[in-house]
């Protein structure tokens, strides 16, 4: 469906036709982060031309920020967690006519090369989502506790979602626009990474994990879960799949 | 039975009973309270009357049940009604908490189309950074951001 393409061997370091570009939509959920948006919304917009940033309700100038830096900024009203904002900014970007929806952290743990090998194989048709998984790719300053607390956060999902996946709450994931309209997050807090696993599940929508470079950074360690935040997602996970 | 035999306790608590359960029933009619969850509460009424006026009753439904006391039998229909309780409001509180949600995302959306800042500034043609929204006017700005 679209223009050339071209790969360069099998790790996916895809490039993607400008009119590839326009059509992907990167949605960036942030919530008091404008001490460091600036530097990863520009480095993002210089590239894909259409961000959206959600700002959750944030008590710093993030909202003033990305207003300044790209053609989309949303604000909630009032905080209601990532997975609020992220369906937020995916049925904004649906109604702006997006192609292809990226999701992106906005504290720059992701890289903007990445985007590209996430978006690549739903633009030939070969798969409807990609998941980045940072055990597939490289890790930079990550620590053991991350790890260890990452790798139970894989297993949760292997049990309780069945989907044999590396990386289990990665920001960085592309849709296509038949994938984004099927994902609709309930639980607006952290959970919503196992909820959007079991969203793709159940769609029956061919997916495929991408490895991807995650950059730990002081500012991303802190803004990152601890493992009480790891239990409390869990048990939030476990509560609102049993209540409807 | 004269109000004389009734105990202090008695006599306050039936009191109290009585003015809930004529509240109960006026809030039924004006409609303040819906109709099945004025039945609820009036039928709670009558139920703690009984044990009142009678507690004999609540010892003869005790021994029935193979609980030892009557006051036993209330502790423990009070615990599980509190928790019925709990439970039913921790629902709502839900139901409430993905309304707000739901709320917040279509004021978001909507504003976005309007905001000089929102959708309506194309992507392609996007160069007028000048034009800065101003900060959220829900939130109080007291805290800095984080130092890094």
């Amino acid at each position: 469906m679209a223009a050339p393409r071209e790969r360069q061997g099998e790790t996916g370091h895809t490039e993607l036709s400008s009119s590839d570009r326009l059509r992907t939509y990167v949605v960036v959920p942030a919530y008091n982060e404008a001490a460091c948006i600036g530097e990863v919304l520009s480095g993002l917009v210089a590239v894909y031309p259409n961000v959206v940033v959600v700002d959750d309700g944030s008590s710093d100038d993030t909202y003033a920020v990305a207003g300044g830096i790209v053609p989309h900024a949303l604000r909630h009203a009032v905080n209601r967690g990532q997975g609020a904002a992220l369906q937020t900014g995916i049925e904004y970007a649906l109604k702006c006519g997006a192609a292809y929806i990226v999701t992106f952290d906005a504290d720059g743990q992701h890289r903007i090369e990445d985007i590209a090998a996430l978006v690549g194989p739903i633009a030939a048709g070969e798969c409807e989502t990609t998941l980045g998984s940072r055990f597939l790719g490289e890790t930079i300053h990550m620590p053991a506790s991350r790890r260890f607390m990452l790798r139970l956060a894989v297993l949760f999902t292997r049990l309780v979602s069945r989907v044999p996946l590396t990386d289990a709450h990665n920001g960085l994931r592309a849709f296509s626009r038949r994938a984004a309209t099927q994902i609709d997050l309930s639980m607006d807090r952290m959970a919503h990474a196992s909820e959007i696993i079991d969203i793709i599940r159940r769609s029956e929508l061919p997916f495929r994990e991408v490895p991807v470079q995650i950059r730990y950074t002081e500012y991303s360690l802190a803004k990152g879960q601890s493992v009480r935040d790891g239990i409390r997602i869990a048990l939030h996970y476990i509560v609102s799949r049993v209540v409807r | 039975m004269s109000l004389f035999e009734l105990s202090m306790f008695q006599r306050i608590a039936i009191a109290i009973v009585i003015v809930l359960f004529i509240s109960s029933i006026v809030a039924m009619i004006k409609g303040w309270a819906g109709r099945r969850e004025g039945l609820i509460w009036i039928t709670v009424w009558l139920v703690a009357g009984v044990a009142i006026l009678w507690p004999a009753v609540t010892s003869r439904i005790a021994a029935a049940l193979g609980i030892g006391r009557g006051a036993d039998l209330v502790f423990y229909s009070a615990v599980v009604v509190m928790m019925l309780g709990f439970w039913m409001v921790y629902i709502r509180m839900r139901r409430l908490r993905r309304e707000i949600t739901l709320l917040v995302r279509h004021l978001a959306i909507l504003e976005a189309g309007k905001d000089p800042a929102g959708a309506d500034r194309d992507a392609t043609k996007a160069e007028s950074p000048e034009k800065t929204p101003k900060a959220n006017p829900w939130q109080k700005r007291s805290k800095a951001p984080p130092q890094h």
